[in-house]
């Protein structure tokens, strides 16, 4: 396994590893926008949409990803609806990812101490300056770890994807794999691609938590 | 889509998928009870004061944290073929699995382990007991009560990991959805059920472990 071999593959797990981080980071985005969106619906209509997200997220963190992904991606066209391999997966892991993101935002919200909102409440502080000046910050230095955290575990499962052929890391290892049969080289190099993403988010995630809990350090 | 043969056929789906629900819960339990032990001694090398073996556990939960399940999976499925050795995929998936398992439980036993009030370590030093006995006599059975919602949680991740061994061709519950839709022709209600199948399993886990640590909880 030498370095020319090394050159040779490095190309198309360049290319492989954009997948993988697009679609991650689409399905990110969407989890961390809705679930947010979800979070608050969740709280403005208690009464009206506390069951109906419970048994969602009970649903989506009960079952594996790669049930959800065939059931997306072969179940859906029965009911009219075709997607791309890539379409589905980013659809499914962004519906799977809203579940857990709106669960962090929940625990985050949970974690801001109720004698402040009954303060600012007392105070005359109108309920959506509560929201964006003492609830929101609060909760984001509790969040961000966990929303980190989250990110790495979504990169993590988008390997599942391979499973439906989409042209991403897990998958182009596999390929190579199978076209060239040298084992160690290509699936060394798939876990050290994971490795070193996970661990570039994981020191992006520690700077950004360093970042929104300064004003807690002296 | 007929109601009652929606029914019937689903009824005619239950055994293969109650087989295969079987093989997932069979090897996620193997994983966890073996990766229980596994961690524990991935623990102990983290704890030690000698830096090759900590350096060494501190890599292998950093690898086994930082790359896919699916990843991990391949690799131990292929590389003893390569070096010549011939692996059953369900075996494959256990060592996997275990591996995969053994390095979460480390981190989870070692918060653990360090809640363990010092002075019962030196009372069992005090008592003569070795450094063998101490841990498993003396730590191993408080951690387990310490750390339970935490280890429920894990043995529900690996119940939702082990789908994923289905791509090595172990008939897991995934591998018998699979199965049943491309012979069907019809993935949409089959994969609802294998889907409903997980569930059921993940549910009765969480339920069986919040009464766990009800009970443990009521005794201390």
């Amino acid at each position: 396994m030498g370095i020319d071999a090394f050159l040779t593959l490095a190309p198309r797990f360049g290319a492989a590893l954009s997948v993988t981080l697009g679609i991650s980071v689409a399905a990110a985005f969407a989890g961390i926008v809705l679930g947010f969106v979800l979070n608050v619906l969740r709280m403005t209509f208690p009464a009206l949409l506390k069951w109906p997200y419970r048994l969602y997220v009970w649903i989506v963190r009960g079952t594996p990803f790669l049930a959800q992904l065939v059931l997306v991606y072969f179940g859906l066209p029965g009911l009219g609806l075709t997607m791309s391999a890539v379409q589905a997966t980013i659809f499914s892991l962004a519906i799977y990812s809203v579940a857990y993101f709106a669960e962090i935002f929940r625990a985050s919200w949970a974690s801001v101490p109720i004698g402040h909102l009954e303060a600012a409440h007392s105070m005359g502080i109108p309920r959506h300056l509560t929201f964006l000046k003492i609830e929101m910050p609060q909760a984001f230095a509790f969040g961000i770890p966990l929303l980190a955290n989250q990110l790495i575990l979504l990169i993590k499962e988008s390997a599942v994807a391979s499973i439906i052929t989409v042209p991403e890391l897990t998958m182009t290892a596999s390929d190579i794999v199978a076209s060239t049969y040298s084992y160690i080289g290509p699936y060394a190099m798939l876990v050290l691609s994971y490795w070193l993403l996970t661990q570039v988010v994981g020191l992006a995630a520690r700077r950004a938590t360093t970042l929104v809990t300064r004003h807690q350090r002296a | 889509m007929n109601s009652p043969e929606l029914l019937i056929r689903y009824w005619a789906y239950m055994p293969q998928l109650l087989a295969g629900a079987i093989t997932t819960l069979y090897l996620s339990a193997t994983g966890v009870a073996c990766g229980f032990f596994a961690g524990v001694f991935i623990y102990t090398l983290h704890a030690s004061r000698n830096v090759v073996l900590s350096g060494f556990a501190r890599a292998y939960v950093s690898f086994f944290r930082g790359t896919p399940m699916l990843a991990q999976l391949l690799l131990f499925y292929y590389l003893p073929t390569a070096l010549g050795l011939d692996l059953p995929s369900t075996l494959s998936a256990a060592i996997a699995l275990t591996l995969n398992t053994a390095a979460y439980q480390s981190q989870i036993l070692g918060t653990g382990f360090n809640a363990i009030p010092l002075g019962q370590i030196e009372a069992a030093f005090a008592f003569n007991l070795t450094r063998r006995q101490t841990l498993w006599r003396v730590e191993v059975p408080q951690v387990i009560r310490l750390t339970l919602p935490a280890l429920v949680s894990e043995m529900i991740d690996i119940v939702k990991a082990s789908a994923v061994i289905s791509v090595i061709a172990v008939t897991d519950l995934m591998r018998v959805s699979q199965q049943l839709a491309s012979v069907t022709y019809r993935p949409l209600e089959v994969y609802t059920l294998g889907a409903c199948f997980y569930l059921a399993i993940t549910t009765l886990l969480s339920v069986a472990g919040r009464t766990l640590e009800h009970r443990y909880a009521g005794r201390s």
